[in-house]
């Protein structure tokens, strides 16, 4: 925070810039210490309004010339409240602590504003919330720390994916991804995964529309502004922070052992398939522990930071190699930041943030597919040993028809290299004291390498390599005047934008089989005799035009209004412009004097706001009606390119748009001590993006409409406070809740679509998942299960599994499905808790989700005999019923009548409750180690997770959409985690 | 100075406005193809070509559910198996997947082909010949792909253009068949006698030529006269474009191999008996589905023994009822190697599901002859829809059903039976009684390929007759179907249309 006020007080000193009749000047000396007496090295102190500045020595004392006529020195430094002083001689200034946040300076939307100042509801995170904790992503600093935003690590893989959603998903189709802003840059080629969460010094969470229509067509799903680190006047600050973590699979699956899976087997096949399944006693292959390793993490960061008058760095490197819990996959990253701010003259700043990173991920892709390593870890026969004889796997199992997993994970070599970058150069200049200009030009962008070796094993009598490239760039120029006056008790800024985006993207593909050695690795691709090439292009452009309006009355009651016209390329005609208004108030209470009076509130203020917002992100050309691209080889090694009728042209499809109401109360109790928030907010989403499937008479596909309607509503509270501090022990804590409402209003012409189903065939066979009116997004779709029959009826015997004739047609199918939940969940909360005891820190941090389902298709994959997997193996389905187990509700695995996947025995409570954070640090200060100040942590993560589902891990999730969410498919679980890490500061 | 300053930022932002005429906005995708681009030359029609090719090539690399409703083919009621051992017991429900890849593909092939149908003659680029002969070649797997959905589900919905309709009603079968003829009567004169370029090598053919359009009719003509139209005046029409067929063999190559088993042999996936077929090869490089045949070693190898699917294996009754011969030899299985042992045989008896195993594309690169092991799922077997034998056959019935069992009609089915290892039909068979020898004959000779045997049952209305003969040993069916009242002659609509 502190370096925004910083920042402020620099553009403070610009906008007060005026003309300048230099006189005289004057030497003032003086000395700053902190509450408790101690002197303060490297506090800011400004002439306020000129710029002309200096910074404090090791014994707090400085000297600073200011000219005649200036009638105040701004002092500020981290974690203190300003100072405004006139200037005398020999001042002796003592800087309080600043009392929570009420004081920060908060980054809206271009601009910035007083957080006491907002109307929209706007979440601050700073860094130093997650401090001590091995944060190695900026996903998971968000999760469970702000309301409204629920993070869920879908995939447990090294950098694997994670989705995060603000107030709810909005749209079927459409992106439902946050907009992420970097300093300015919205991203459009990488995501906030690629970025280094250690330069990161601040995210603002942008939840409501009077905060987001600034951002139009791309602020429907919520904004997330990133401000990176930026260096201090002061002698250079140099910090290390390292950290080793070790993983461990969080759970396994029980599974049968090899004598159990051999009878088991045998009466699911009717037959002896296995002859003697005693002999398999004390023997067989545990493919879990195979599979599955204890692996360990490395994280790096070394930063200098620091600057002279006129002149700020912030210099950063890091590296972190993170080893999965599935062998032979692993992700390495490293990269440098470097910030620099220079002040030209008066009127003139300049800026030059620079980050690159290159991104090293080993067979960490393409996970989702049925036969993944962890699918086949569970389903893998015990009876089946991993190698045939030395050094030859056994390829082929009896069960399932996927390739053996050990062999699948350690013989792939899927190598993928990507160089990720956010550049940007800002240059401000003060044309007057009360106006400035501000272009920001920037560039994100994503070269991409992957390349592939499949061996023999991989692919056996057809050995191939194969190599791929893309680049991706999105460029963006903002233009941003700003005016800013107050005329005694008013106070009025307007901010007016230009803005132009433009995203580029390119690949190639090249890929051969008929390889005769693998000597060359992948990097001969004539190697191979049969080749194909393909590649791609794409580019969309956005241009923008926003204004706003902020007015204050008397520092009582706030008023703000924004204008944002956007024009996109992905749509056609009239409907490629269209506009995104918004207006919110504010009301003070605590500045009034009858609140004053009672002493209770040292913040009080109310807030309403509605505003609109747009969701563009759709593909491009998406409603241009391509022809499809199909391969063809005629039956020869050759392949040749086709081309057929894809799905039609849709000149007529528009965005979609957010209305968005939002009401909240902001209270501070205690002098600051305590701070509650509280937030309604009810959202509409119209003119949904909707895929609309086509008929498979027709061909099958679908084409993008306009049409229906979502409603997010919900509550959102944040408590912190700090319940008790003393010289020694201080405790602070926060709290946070989120309760969302999610419901499709309506669908058009239609009052269900069924979802296409995209993965799993060979498991289910039909979609278990729909888009209905009255339900939320995500919402299951499945035959009801009543466990088995206890006796004889009409074709099913006992011991077969039972379901309901829900249309009473005599028969099981899928006219029988019911809606059985959604995978959206209702209510997510967040517990942090610091305790500061002398040197030491310790953090508590519980997180949980609570109200959605999985549907857990690699449970049933182990328990029903499917297509793929025609033998079970999961422990409990062993205890099947039988005239005299007559309590199991496992149907008997030698029934005639199909057990069905899709059925809502597999739908499985997905609430958790989840430890997700303990660490102890202790600090050694500069006394003892002269040089630096160290600080060592210990942290657990993930260590306890209380939860009814049944699968490896409650986040873990195989499909990144809202529609078609909450689907467990062999998703790559997060492990649990204990770390050592070491912070030095210089 | 600072005027100066004021006005270059209003000139800046002048500027930026200025940039943001809808042009910037247009969109051009480089990448792609759009409709208003293609259909133009030659190229485009050889593309548009590929891919309705590669649609229909869907329906045929996989096993459908829908016939082992007849007496060939049969599978274990066990496990994941259940769906088609469901048509097999005549208890299949709307929800069985086990047929969808054939509605789907079906479908797709058709909505492919009307767009080239739309299209074809807009290409200016192109020649005459290349115009005519996309043409055809769209018209020819518009009839194939509706005679397939026609036999299988009765009336269907019938778009004729790419237009979209929601609900669209089902056609009637008559109208179907009338749309399927005029097609393939076009197709017959717009098809080459040969193709050039990709769609022929090594003397093959692999896409639909005159010759492929009339062998198609007189099956189509040979239908109408069954059930459900029974238009006994097709007789004579299929009978004489059956033997425009076999009179102008030379023409477009055809001819039967002199060993029925060397049809299988993987080094014969391209061979001169092929009138119309699906090909496909698993050795390309990152093998797109419908590229590769899951009509394959693994499902339809034993299980146990072999360590394949069980997926589908021969019924008894029909097995007994097959004359020996090299025919037979070559269409079962018979020494199975327990646990890919080569010295641990056993027959069919002594199986685990006690069942004989089709033999027929078993032979495949991944396939080691040796241990009886296959180590890919993908296969480059080729789907044989229509094959030199069937038009011999075709012509046989047909004559006989039009002008009595002739010299002619002996000689067809007789060419038929002596590759087989048989001896000649004996002589002066009745009308019927020919018929029901040639009905038989096709069973033999086609078994497991494809759903011929099922679509002979229906057309001739004897599904329940052959099921009487069912071997105690199958699985009991779930319900009677019924040749007076042809109930279980179709197979339920796919819950999603």
């Amino acid at each position: 925070m502190v370096i925004f006020e910083k920042k402020i007080g620099l553009l403070i000193a610009c906008i007060f810039l005026s003309v300048i009749v230099f006189a005289q000047t004057k030497k003032v000396t003086g000395k700053v210490s902190g509450p408790d007496g101690t002197p303060l090295i490297g506090v800011t102190v400004l002439v306020k309004g000129l710029g002309i500045g200096t910074t404090t020595l090791q014994d707090g004392s400085f000297t600073i010339t200011v000219p005649e006529g200036s009638k105040t020195l701004v002092i500020s430094y981290t974690g203190m409240e300003n100072l405004e002083v006139p200037p005398t001689d020999k001042m002796n200034l003592r800087m309080r602590s600043k009392n929570a946040q009420l004081a920060d300076i908060v980054v809206v939307g271009y601009g910035t504003q007083k957080r006491r100042d907002l109307t929209g509801s706007i979440v601050t995170l700073s860094a130093k919330t997650y401090k001590d904790q091995p944060v190695l992503a900026a996903s998971s600093a968000l999760q469970g720390r702000v309301a409204g935003v629920t993070v869920t690590n879908s995939s447990g893989a090294p950098g694997g994916a994670v989705k995060i959603r603000i107030r709810g998903a909005n749209s079927v189709n459409a992106n439902n991804d946050p907009l992420y802003v970097v300093d300015g840059i919205a991203l459009g080629s990488i995501g906030l995964a690629d970025l280094n969460v250690n330069d990161i010094e601040s995210m603002e969470v942008l939840k409501d529309a009077s905060a987001t229509a600034v951002y139009g067509s791309r602020g429907a799903n919520g904004v997330v502004l990133i401000t990176s680190r930026s260096g201090a006047t002061g002698l250079p600050r140099i910090e290390y922070n390292g950290f080793v973590s070790f993983n461990k699979p969080m759970k396994k699956y029980d599974l049968m052992d090899a004598v159990t899976y051999a009878k088991t087997a045998n009466l699911t096949a009717g037959a002896a398939v296995f002859a003697d399944p005693q002999s398999f006693a004390g023997k067989g292959t545990d493919w879990q522990s195979m599979l599955f390793t204890n692996s360990v993490i490395q994280s790096h960061q070394l930063s200098i930071a620091g600057g002279k008058e006129g002149m700020r760095y912030y210099v950063s490197g890091f590296y972190v190699n993170q080893e999965g819990l599935l062998i032979n996959t692993n992700q390495k990253r490293l990269g440098i930041r470097s910030n620099l701010d220079v002040k030209l003259n008066n009127q003139m700043d300049f800026g030059v943030n620079f980050y690159v990173a290159r991104i090293n991920s080993h067979n960490n892709d393409d996970m989702g597919s049925k036969g993944n390593p962890v699918m086949g870890a569970l389903t893998w026969a015990p009876t089946e040993p991993v190698y045939k004889s030395p050094g030859q796997y056994n390829r082929f199992g009896i069960s399932p028809i996927w390739l053996n997993p050990y062999m699948s994970i350690r013989e792939r070599n899927n190598d993928s290299i990507a160089t990720v970058g956010v550049l940007n150069g800002k240059f401000k200049y003060a044309i007057t004291d009360w106006l400035t200009l501000i272009i920001n030009a920037g560039v994100d962008m994503n070269i991409a390498g992957k390349a592939y070796l499949n061996n023999d094993w991989i692919s056996a009598g057809n050995m191939g390599s194969g190599q791929s490239s893309s680049e991706n760039f999105t460029f963006q120029n903002s233009n941003v005047l700003t005016f800013h006056k107050t005329f005694n008790k008013h106070d009025l800024s307007a901010t007016a934008l230009v803005e132009e985006s433009s995203n580029h993207f390119k690949n190639f593909n090249a890929s051969g089989s008929g390889l005769t050695s693998i000597a060359n690795g992948y990097h001969n691709l004539g190697l191979n005799t049969a080749q194909s090439i393909s590649s791609g292009y794409s580019n969309w452009s956005l241009i923008s035009f926003m204004g706003r309006i902020a007015y204050s009355f008397n520092d009582k009651y706030l008023f703000t209004a924004t204008m944002r016209r956007d024009g996109s390329s992905k749509f056609q005609g009239n409907n490629k412009w269209s506009n995104f208004p918004s207006f919110s108030v504010g009301w003070k209470l605590s500045n009034e004097k009858f609140i004053e009076d009672l002493k209770v509130f040292s913040n009080l203020k109310l807030r309403a706001g509605w505003g609109v917002t747009g969701n563009q992100a759709i593909g491009p050309y998406s409603t241009l009606g391509l022809l499809d691209g199909v391969i063809y080889s005629y039956g020869t090694v050759n392949v040749s390119q086709g081309y057929t009728l894809g799905n039609p042209a849709t000149p007529d499809v528009k965005w979609e748009t957010s209305k968005q109401t939002n009401i909240g109360l902001d209270i501070g109790l205690l002098n600051g001590r305590l701070n509650i928030s509280a937030d309604y907010y009810n959202k509409n989403t119209s003119d949904l993006l909707l895929f609309t499937r086509i008929a498979n008479y027709d061909g099958g596909g679908n084409y993008l409409k306009n049409v229906g309607k979502v409603n997010n509503k919900g509550w959102e509270f944040m408590i912190e406070g700090t319940p008790y501090k003393d010289r020694n022990l201080s405790w602070s804590t926060a709290f946070n809740a989120s309760f969302n409402q999610n419901k499709v209003i309506n669908l058009g012409r239609d009052s269900m679509l069924e979802r296409p189903y995209s993965i799993g065939d060979g498991l289910f066979t039909n979609s278990i998942q729909v888009v209905k009116v009255g339900q939320p997004l995500g919402t299951f779709y499945l035959i009801p299960w009543e466990g088995v029959y206890q006796t004889d009826k009409g074709i099913y015997k006992a011991g077969d599994a039972r379901y309901t004739d829900v249309d009473g047609n005599g028969s099981i199918g899928f006219e029988d499905r019911v809606i059985s939940g959604s995978a959206m969940p209702k209510f997510t909360w967040g517990f942090n808790n610091n305790v500061t005891y002398r040197n030491f820190e310790l953090n508590i941090f519980i997180q949980g989700a609570h109200g959605n389902k999985i549907f857990n298709t690699t449970y049933a994959a182990t328990a029903v005999p499917t297509s793929d997997v025609k033998f079970i193996n999961l422990a409990d389905a062993a205890n099947y019923w039988t005239p005299g187990n007559n309590g199991s509700t496992w149907a008997n695995p030698g029934s005639k009548n199909k057990s069905w996947v899709e059925s809502t025995q597999f739908i499985q409570d997905g609430g958790y409750v989840r430890l997700k954070n303990v660490s102890v640090a202790y600090t050694i200060g500069k006394d003892i180690l002269k040089a630096a100040t160290a600080k060592i942590y210990v942290s657990a993560q993930n260590i306890v997770t209380i939860t009814r589902y049944k699968g490896f891990d409650p986040e873990a999730s195989t499909v990144g959409g809202d529609v078609d969410a909450g689907i467990d498919l062999g998703a790559y679980p997060s492990p649990k985690t204990v770390t050592v890490g070491l912070q030095l500061k210089f | 100075m600072k005027s100066v300053i004021k006005y270059t930022i209003g000139i800046l932002l002048l500027i930026l406005l200025g940039t943001a005429c809808n042009k910037y906005l247009d969109e051009t995708p480089k990448g792609s193809i759009t409709t208003t681009s293609f259909y133009q030359t030659g190229n485009d029609l050889q593309m548009a070509e590929a891919a309705l090719a590669i649609k229909f090539n869907g329906a045929f690399n996989d096993i459908s559910g829908v016939y082992y409703a007849a007496d060939d083919i049969t599978t274990k009621r066990n496990g994941n198996k259940i769906e088609m051992s469901d048509f097999d017991i005549f208890n299949a429900n709307s929800s069985n997947s086990r047929m969808t890849n054939w509605w789907n593909y079906f479908y797709a092939a058709i909505k492919s082909a009307n767009a080239l149908i739309a299209n074809y003659n807009k290409a200016t680029l192109a020649t005459d010949a290349q115009r005519n002969n996309a043409g055809g070649y769209a018209y020819f797997m518009r009839a194939v792909s509706y005679f397939y959905l026609t036999r299988t589900w009765g009336e269907v919905p019938m778009p004729m253009d790419v237009a979209l309709m929601e609900n669209r009603p089902n056609a009637k079968v008559a109208d179907i068949y009338n749309l399927i003829v005029a097609d393939l009567q076009k197709a017959e004169t717009m098809l080459p006698n040969q193709w050039d370029g990709p769609a022929r090598h090594d003397n093959v053919d692999i896409f639909p030529t005159k010759g492929t359009a009339k062998a198609l009719l007189a099956n189509v003509y040979l239908t109408m006269a069954g059930w459900p139209l029974k238009q006994t005046d097709k007789y004579a029409l299929a009978a004489a474009k059956a033997k425009e067929v076999i009179d102008s063999k030379a023409t477009w190559g055809y001819n039967l191999l002199t060993k029925f088993a060397d049809i299988w042999k993987i080094g014969n996936r391209f061979n001169s008996e092929a009138v119309f077929a699906c090909y496909y090869n698993n050795q390309i490089p990152s093998v797109p589905v419908e590229n590769g045949s899951q009509l394959a070693p693994n499902p339809f190898s034993p299980d146990y023994e072999e360590g394949g699917w069980d997926d589908a294996f021969g019924e008894i009754a029909f097995y007994n009822k097959f004359p020996a011969g090299p025919r037979k030899d070559a269409t079962y299985q018979k020494d199975y190697y327990v646990k890919n042992d080569p010295a641990n045989v056993v027959t069919w008896q002594n199986t685990l599901q006690k069942h004989p195993y089709f033999l027929k594309y078993r032979d495949d690169y991944s396939y080691d002859w040796a241990t009886h092991k296959a180590n890919n799922w993908w296969s480059s077997a080729t789907s044989f829809l229509i094959r030199y034998a069937e038009v011999l056959l075709t012509y046989a019935e047909a004559q006989a059903m039009s002008s009595g069992p002739d010299a002619s009609a002996y000689a067809a089915i007789n060419q038929v039976r002596q590759r087989a290892g048989l001896n000649p039909l004996t002589p002066g068979l009745s009308v019927a009684n020919f018929r029901d020898s040639v009905v038989a004959e096709r069973g033999w000779e086609f078994a497991a390929e494809c759903g011929i045997r099922w679509f002979d049952l229906v057309r001739t209305e004897t599904v329940q007759k052959v099921n009487s003969y069912r071997d105690a040993t199958e699985p009991p069916l779930a319900n009677q179907p019924s040749d007076a009242n042809h109930t279980y002659y179709r197979a339920p609509v796919p819950i999603v249309k």
